[in-house]
């Protein structure tokens, strides 16, 4: 008897299962989102590219935000030439998609990739990844104030960054020239190398994402100068922002969502639709928290309109440094 | 002994049954990854880490620790066996791995080789538990004037190869190191032979490079020579055969190599950058200055296997020293276990070990524990990845060359990389067939980019001035390590040479005093050993031009 009630209360659930799933193909037969969801992450897992777009996902999927499956991968090579080149690939369609960083202004800029930034349909900018600069945390400088009275005081001082054609050059430099000294940048190829570069006295100051860096930071390892976001810091209350010391336009990183170029009008739609839903998530809040974004939403043709005043920003200050 | 309680601790709380089997899924899954050419550590890292989100911290770091230590173990197996690095930490297991295989001892190779790495696995994960905090302090004194040292500490490695053989060895070197200026500049961020093609901007990457130049060139290599109609019968050892397992002797002249491979090892591995690769380099050139018979080496000497596979793992080891004690990154490797730190939560720093000491010592727990596994599993399996040296070239070789393309389409999914590799194959034949060297090439390529780099970042901080490297501490110290190892091998043969006098001129006055023959014929024995090891190093660098490679070309 016992074996029949199973067998009886599994036949009802796969019936209940096949016409779920018969249901659900029949609604939505023709109309936007009935495919698998191809995902591009343009960088290597552990990134902050590939931390943003699997916290996307994870939303989508935990709250049943996206009815078919997301098959997320990582196309890394070029510096993010080579996954948003798959996705330019996909031109015309609205099944690709994937997350934009730094690389995706700067990139083009360097390199005859066969792509502009504005060349790809928005969803929106979801986030900006702004930079601090640090000293380290046994230097003679402790604040904003000494390190510009420091380096005023020798002239020319030596510092540290991501890259060369990278916002991180372009962050040194502004604050150089507003304060009024002499910088010799350091370009460094990864973050591990160029942090143990300030412990050992090598470098003055470098340019570091609060997510990066702040386990270093609550440790008194290194110590925190200036941040370049619009507003104070949460959890850095003491540190004093690029606006507040008349450094004004200080970039940041656009932390966005692209389809292809020329995507259907529907799919963007969606995207944009349910990407307003995605932001407003407890999970999303706690990723910004955590990783010490500001919230900063432009959807659609604002996205594309910022990317392009960014570009042209960047272009502008890189050209002028002559790092292009 | 705080610590060894921390560690005992750490090791109960990951001894569940649940952690066991990831710890042997990870391992067995780690060896896979690692056994196609092109994919190691990293490769495996990243492939492995979206597996792991589901787990909870400490299952998912002992997982990880696994495939770490079972990827670098793979890429081992593909070096002994195939001549194929899986990446450029075990390059210096080619050596003289590769020909111990070709001499039919492959089995008595990788045992061994599993062996120095279990040992190098378990000295590191004592060493991090007593000695981090010094390891930490020294770490953190590396900015780019010592990187750059330490890269050329493993740059003299190219010395070694090269030989006596001057004028092809420099050539293939510098063959290498053109290769390696290919992509972004980093001081300017001009674009530098890259013909305008996006697949360069990053350079050309060691791995299809490596995977060319040895696996495809080899095979092409032997197909030249007409290894295909050979019968290859001293290859036809099995598993139960006495010949399959190392001898005593194969332990005694590992015992060295392996013990100074892991202390060196570990401590090059915890300065952030150089890691694995620049340790078993300079373990082998170590291992090449001290040995009694140098002459020995590149032709199958265990020393040669052993001291680099012992540094390659204790680096592995080391460089959980930055990452733990001040949250910084040292190896490709590690840089992707702080993306997955970040993804479990965990806020990596210097307050890490403080914050989350179950979990950090969990880690250390999970990577003894790994190499524990990692020995059960080999002693198992060693067999079964040994017959593959009892295939027959006809059909083992078309394997090797699916498998090389298909391990360097894995790595990236660029079919650009793909012809890249083939092209290195060619490229890897005549280069053998001409003598040239491609361990060297592929050495000069890999730190070619790194001396570069840091050399540059040291002029702009020196304001173009050498005394940098004499004004700071460390940078004097690894100059005159450098200067030791330069010297060493020079003293050793005049210290053999002395040694060998005095045998000689002590046999003599035994001849004078002795009136017995059977004492006579004593001391003559001794004479003669003393003058053979004399000449034998005399000769080291004639010996050298005979590499592997050449020893059978003609």
């Amino acid at each position: 008897m016992n074996h029949k009630r199973i067998s009886a209360v599994s036949a009802a659930a796969l019936l209940l299962t096949v016409s779920a799933c018969g249901g659900d193909s029949g609604g939505s037969g023709g109309a936007y989102p009935s495919e698998d969801m191809d995902w591009t992450i343009a960088f290597g897992p552990g990134g902050g590219n590939d931390i943003m777009a699997r916290t996307m996902v994870d939303i989508l999927q935990r709250n049943d935000l996206y009815p078919e499956n997301i098959r997320v991968e990582n196309r890394d090579g070029g510096s993010g030439a080579t996954g948003w080149g798959y996705l330019l690939n996909q031109s015309g369609e609205g099944y690709g998609i994937s997350t934009t960083s730094g690389s995706f202004i700067t990139t083009p800029l360097q390199a005859d990739t066969g792509w502009q930034p504005t060349d790809f349909t928005p969803v929106g900018l979801l986030a900006a990844d702004n930079a601090l600069l640090i000293a380290d945390g046994g230097a003679d400088f402790q604040t904003y104030e000494e390190w510009v009275d420091y380096a005023t005081e020798k002239g020319t001082v030596v510092v540290g960054g991501i890259g060369t054609v990278n916002v991180d050059y372009i962050i040194q430099q502004m604050v150089a020239d507003a304060e009024g000294y002499e910088i010799d940048y350091v370009p460094y190829n990864e973050e591990g190398q160029m942090q143990t570069s300030l412990l050992s006295g090598a470098i003055d100051t470098m340019i570091s994402n609060p997510g990066s860096i702040m386990g270093q930071v609550e440790a008194g390892q290194v110590t925190p100068l200036l941040f370049t976001g619009p507003e104070r810091l949460e959890a850095l209350p003491d540190v004093p922002t690029g606006e507040e010391n008349g450094i004004t336009d200080i970039p940041s990183m656009p932390r966005g969502l692209i389809l292809p170029p020329d995507a259907p009008q529907e799919a963007q739609d969606w995207w944009v639709e349910t990407m307003q839903e995605v932001v407003e998530t407890p999970e999303w809040q706690a990723y910004l928290d955590e990783n010490f974004l500001l919230e900063d939403e432009r959807w659609g043709e604002d996205f594309t309109a910022y990317l392009d005043d960014t570009q042209s920003a960047f272009e502008e200050q890189l050209t002028e440094l002559g790092a292009l | 002994m705080d610590t060894f309680d921390n560690l005992a601790n750490g090791i109960v709380a990951v001894v569940t049954p649940m952690n066991l089997l990831l710890l042997l899924a990870g391992v067995m899954l780690g060896m896979v990854v690692g056994v196609m050419p092109g994919l190691g550590p990293s490769a495996g890292l990243a492939i492995l880490l979206p597996l792991t989100f589901s787990l909870d911290p400490t299952g998912a770091i002992v997982m990880l620790a696994a495939v770490y230590y079972g990827a670098m173990y793979g890429g081992t197996i593909t070096s002994v066996l195939i001549n194929t690095p899986g990446e450029s930490a075990t390059v210096a297991s080619t050596f003289d791995g590769y020909p111990l295989a070709k001499q039919g001892r492959a089995g008595p190779a990788l045992v061994m080789a599993a062996v120095g790495s279990f040992v190098a696995g378990t000295i590191g994960a004592v060493l991090i538990s007593i000695a981090s905090p010094a390891t930490a302090k020294l770490a953190a004194t590396f900015g780019p004037p010592e990187l750059f040292l330490v890269v050329v500490l493993g740059l003299l490695t190219l010395i070694v190869i090269i030989g006596g053989n001057r004028l092809l060895g420099t050539l293939s070197a510098l063959m290498g190191f053109a290769i390696a200026t290919v992509g972004i500049d980093i001081g300017t961020g001009q674009q530098r032979y890259t013909f305008g093609s996006v697949e360069l901007i990053n350079g050309i990457d060691f791995i299809p490079v490596a995977i060319g130049l040895f696996g495809v060139g080899e095979i092409l290599h032997t197909l030249w020579r007409g290894g295909h109609l050979e019968k290859l019968a001293y290859f036809n050892v099995s598993a139960r055969s006495r010949d399959f397992w190392p001898t005593r002797q194969d332990y005694r002249e590992s015992v060295g190599p392996i013990t100074r491979g892991s202390f060196l090892g570990f401590f090059v591995g915890a300065t952030p950058g150089a890691g694995a690769t620049v340790a078993s380099l300079m373990s082998y050139n170590l291992e090449k200055s001290v040995s009694k018979t140098p002459e020995k080496f590149g032709k199958g000497a265990m020393a040669g296997l052993t001291g680099p596979e012992a540094a390659n793992n204790a680096a592995s080891s080391g460089a959980m020293v930055p990452l733990l004690t001040l949250g910084i990154p040292g190896s490709a490797a590690t840089a992707v276990l702080i993306g997955g730190f970040m993804m479990w939560g965990l806020q990596p720093g210097p307050l890490l070990m403080t914050q989350n000491p179950e979990f950090a010592w969990g880690l250390i727990a999970s990577m003894f524990l790994g190499n524990i596994m990692l020995l059960l599993v080999n002693v198992f399996c060693i067999p079964a990845f040994a017959s593959i040296a009892r295939v027959p070239f006809r059909v083992l070789g078309p394997a090797i060359i699916v498998i090389c393309v298909l391990g360097t389409f894995t790595v990236n999914g660029s079919i650009i990389e793909v012809a890249i590799m083939l092209a290195c194959g060619v490229l890897g034949f005549f280069m053998r067939r001409f003598g040239l060297s491609p361990a060297a090439l592929v050495i000069a390529l890999v730190l070619g980019p790194m001396a570069e780099e840091s050399m540059r970042q040291t002029m702009i901080i020196s304001g173009g001035s050498f005394g940098i490297f004499l004004d700071r501490g460390t940078s004097r110290v690894l100059l005159l390590l450098m200067v030791l190892l330069l010297v060493l091998p020079l003293v050793m043969v005049l210290i053999k040479r002395a040694a060998a006098r005095s045998v000689q001129r002590y046999g003599a006055m035994r001849r004078r005093s002795a009136r017995g023959a059977d004492a006579a014929d004593r001391s003559d024995d001794l004479t003669t050993d003393g003058a053979d090891a004399g000449a034998g190093d005399a000769d080291v660098d004639r010996d050298r031009d005979n590499e592997p490679e050449r020893v059978d070309s003609q």
